[in-house]
């Protein structure tokens, strides 16, 4: 079986051959320097500063890409070991351990995925200890540990067998003899928490548009967690054929494919029947985002691939079966994302867009697990052949010569994976540089700064409709002494607030109408109804007399309030730019030589030990006193 | 069990509950849109809000439902009923999974999103704070003219049906909060329809928990039956298959049972 080791690397054409998958890795360790970086700002700020999450969204694609997706891509660990060990289709022993490997890199892949997602990750463990057996998400949460734990040790024998110790060959033959027991614990554990992943959508009615919700969701997991599984194995046996330049098993891989057709076509009856049962057929032919997405998400997941694999010829074919089985793995991570939050988003009226962060993240923790693979692949006996001939990978992973400054995954390969490690190095760079509203979604616009001493009055179009008033700046700074209430700290050109955010009800001591005026001069005449129709509440609007009615002529010229169409005011300034245009100037113009720390940075933004400066409160800051 | 019923049309949207809540619970300045990332202006600093509906105001908070979806969904049970009804979090057992978010049919456990120490706050009807101590909760103390109490469920419940009878063209003819999700503890009164505080798709009369029970309880049937499933098979193909093996033996017999072994596979 190992006949192509050795001497055959040595030659040319297998050097060159090389790059494949060494720009692969290259590509995969810039990803992860990426997410690394971002790592660090999604410990140090928060969820909120790097993910676009919402209180009405609280879910997005780290829980349904890495967690629900992650899971259900691993699940082709227990069929296949089910197929070989319980079946005892003993033919399919070659793909054993890639797919074993694969489940339990997945699931470490989703319980890094969630380590990210979860607000509280040190908090992970308290599973262990305090329980709540009603919670579907419990019951997911020990599947996992334990699951994980179990393929920990179904795959240890491929780490130990080439162990000399006499402990760690006692380890290895007890794992050996314990397969059958693991294996049938495995498939158990995978049964239950493939489905209640399912579960877990069952308590959100109001959320999980009806498209999806059924109550027989976790039938429907599980059964395209078979599905998936196979065409996950067949995935992954084809791409590691491809990247490693051996033949793909076919033999095996049409065999998996026949079978996933089968279940395949299963979970797409189940599906349709139960759309029926629930009379939600309608829905189908609606045109709405759900339907839409529903269609997509069934061609891909189920339809076509079952059809692709149905045909002999595309099932014996590497090209062809990767493309079925590819649209199929994509299908159905779609599935997962949709029902973990996608079919949510409308329904609850919000709007969730992944930020650009979440993604890099999220393919960060899916290059780890692969890179992890590989190391697998070309450091033990993973695949039936035997380790990825050793010879030649031996220069796979990077090498750095701090002679040249230059970082060499391989002498032979390609220039750009040469200098992955300079370029992970760069990015991380480059993303620490990127300032902080840069990242919250939107770069600011430049505005010109207004110096301080501007004046009382400055003219602006606050409701943002094109007309503008003139605005008194002082008048409202003494009264509201909280200048984030207008200038956000990193959202200036925001829709929600104008001036209306605060002039809205008219009997408000805030507004500029005086309620009280008006009540004392109609209180002889026509009373309330002179403005407010009697049958209808005082606050609604719609049925209270415009201003103009009365004031025909309304402003008196040279007053204050009198609109004025204004197509060039710009927005307010944000709060960053409206302080540092306050405090910049005047400390540039004071630092002299005897204080040149006054146009520092760090003088008024201490490091540490001092208070913060608190942003709400700009006036009370006492370490800025100078 | 303590509840809390709001009468929309006595609320004159003043915000003084609001301000008693921020005072009692210790709450922060509200933060800029940018963090609080929600219309109704709810968030981990702020409990209580006043929606505003055809000239109404309307007072949204925690409902604290008899059955809350939010506990049962909590996979370490930070969230849970407390004996006198309102429905209150533990830091210390809380894991930022957000589940309890998803579950919440009104959408009100906010999380503090700014704070790379996060927690979900919601109301907790100043449980700690004054429920225990026997006070009546902040916002119902501070209200000028009464148009939310506190008191016991089935007395509010009795004057809610009361009001309602005096004055049958004023208010809509049911008492919202007393079946929904299976009934909560906070009740309105209300001349319009309260949809407005629920969110995405209506969900009717049963509670939520009672959408997962069936499939918790499939649980353990489903890991053993598995379990003797996959036994059961091991056992009869490897019988079958020594059985084969030992006849061919006998016979030396090349009949290969590959075929049949693959079809039977497929399952």
């Amino acid at each position: 079986m190992m006949a192509t080791t050795g001497q055959t690397s040595e030659t040319p054409v297998r050097r060159a051959r090389l790059t494949r998958l060494c720009r692969f890795k290259a590509a995969l360790w810039f990803i992860i320097g990426a997410a690394a970086v971002l790592a660090v700002l999604r410990f140090l700020h928060g969820l909120g500063a790097t993910t676009a999450l919402t209180d009405l969204t609280p879910w997005g694609f780290w829980i349904g890409f890495d967690v629900m997706g992650g899971v259900a891509l691993a699940a082709g660990g227990f069929v296949v070991a089910a197929t070989v060990y319980v079946f005892h289709l003993e033919r399919y022993h070659a793909i054993v351990r890639p797919a074993v490997l694969t489940a339990f890199l997945g699931y470490l892949a989703v319980i890094g995925g969630l380590v990210f997602d979860v607000g509280l990750p040190w908090n992970l463990w308290h599973m262990i200890i305090y329980w709540n057996p009603h919670s579907p998400l419990f019951e997911v949460g020990w599947c996992v540990m334990l699951y994980t734990l179990v393929l920990s040790l179904e795959f240890a024998p491929v780490v130990l067998e080439s162990a000399k110790h006499p402990t760690l060959a006692r380890v290895y033959n007890l794992l050996k003899k314990a397969t059958i027991p693991l294996v049938i614990l495995g498939i158990m554990l995978s049964t239950l928490h493939q489905s209640s992943l399912g579960s877990l959508m069952l308590i959100m009615p109001h959320r999980l548009h009806p498209l999806w919700y059924t109550p027989i969701l976790p039938l429907l997991f599980f059964i395209s967690a078979i599905g998936l599984g196979l065409m996950m194995v067949t995935t992954e046996a084809l791409f590691s054929a491809y990247l490693y330049e051996h033949e793909p098993e076919m033999e095996l891989l049409k065999g998996l494919g026949k079978a996933a057709s089968v279940v395949l076509w299963i979970y797409f009856v189940i599906k349709m029947v139960d759309l029926s049962v629930r009379d939600q057929i309608g829905a189908l032919f609606q045109p709405s985002f759900e339907s839409v997405l529903f269609w997509i998400e069934c061609l891909l997941s189920a339809l076509i691939p079952a059809m692709l694999l149905s045909i002999r010829r595309v099932r014996e074919h590497p090209i062809g079966l990767g493309i079925a089985v590819g649209t199929g793995v994509i299908g159905f991570v779609m599935n997962r994302i949709d029902v973990g939050g996608l079919a949510t988003v409308a329904v609850t009226g919000t709007r969730y867009v992944p930020s650009w962060m979440e993604v890099v993240i999220s393919c960060g923790v899916v290059a780890a697990a692969a890179l992890a693979f590989f190391f697998v692949a070309e450091h033990f006996h993973l695949f039936h052949a035997g380790p990825v001939r050793a010879d030649e990978f031996r220069h796979a992973l990077p090498e750095w010569d701090p002679g040249t400054m230059v970082v060499r995954p391989d002498p032979y390969t390609w220039g750009p994976a040469r200098y992955s490690a300079m370029a992970v190095l760069g990015a991380a760079v480059a993303l620490a540089l990127v300032p902080d509203y840069a990242l919250s979604g939107g770069a600011l616009r430049d505005q010109p700064v207004t110096a301080p001493g501007f004046g009382d009055r400055i003219v602006l179009d606050g409701n943002r409709t094109g007309l503008a008033v003139v605005f008194k700046h002082t008048d409202h700074v003494s009264r509201t002494h909280n200048c984030a209430l207008c200038h956000h700290m990193v959202r200036p050109e925001e829709q929600a607030t104008g001036c209306s955010h605060c002039h809205r009800d008219m009997e408000l001591e805030t507004n500029i109408f005086d309620h009280s005026l008006h009540a004392k001069r109609v209180e002889q005449g026509p009373g309330c109804s002179a403005c407010h129709d009697p049958g209808f509440p005082p606050g609604d609007a719609s049925h209270t007399k415009p201003c103009l009615q009365c004031h025909t002529k309304m402003v008196p010229s040279g007053a204050t309030i009198k609109p004025k169409s204004a197509p060039w005011i710009g927005r307010a300034p944000g709060y960053k730019e409206a302080m540092h245009g306050l405090c910049i100037p005047c400390h540039k113009q004071k630092a002299s030589a005897e204080k040149p720390a006054l146009w520092r940075c760090a003088t008024c933004h201490p490091a540490s030990g001092t208070p913060a400066f608190d942003p709400l409160r700009p006036d009370e800051r006492g370490n800025m006193e100078h | 069990m303590k509840a809390i019923l709001t009468d929309v049309t006595r609320c004159i949207g003043c915000e003084e509950c609001v301000e008693a809540c921020r005072r009692v619970n210790g709450l922060g300045e509200e933060r800029p849109y940018r963090w609080i990332r929600t219309e109704d202006r709810l968030s981990a600093d702020r409990f209580t809000t006043i929606v505003r509906k055809d000239g109404y105001f309307i007072r949204k908070q925690c409902r604290h439902c008899l059955e809350p979806a939010c506990a049962s969904a909590c996979p370490v049970g930070a969230l849970h009923k407390t004996p006198e009804g309102p429905v209150v979090y533990d830091s210390e057992k809380c894991l930022g999974c957000r589940y309890c978010m998803m579950a919440c049919a009104f959408g009100i456990p906010r999380y503090s999103w700014y704070s790379p120490v996060p927690y979900v706050r919601k109301c907790t009807m100043c449980y700690e704070t004054r429920i225990r101590k026997g006070l009546q909760p902040a916002c119902t103390e501070a209200c000028p003219v009464q148009a939310t109490i506190f008191g016991e469920r089935d007395e509010l419940l009795k004057e809610a049906h009361k009001r309602i009878a005096e004055n049958p063209n004023k208010y809509m003819p049911k008492v919202f909060g007393e079946t929904e999700v299976g009934g909560t503890l906070v009740l309105y009164l209300a001349p319009i329809s309260l949809d407005v505080l629920s969110l995405g798709l209506p969900v009717g009369d049963d509670p939520l928990p009672l959408r997962t029970l069936p499939a918790m309880m499939a649980v353990p049937p489903a890991f053993i039956g598995m379990g003797v499933l996959m036994g059961g098979l091991y056992w009869v193909i490897e019988r079958r298959n020594r059985l084969r093996s030992e006849q061919s033996d006998a016979k030396d017999d090349k009949i290969s049972d590959t075929d049949s072994d693959q079809k039977e596979g497929k399952e």
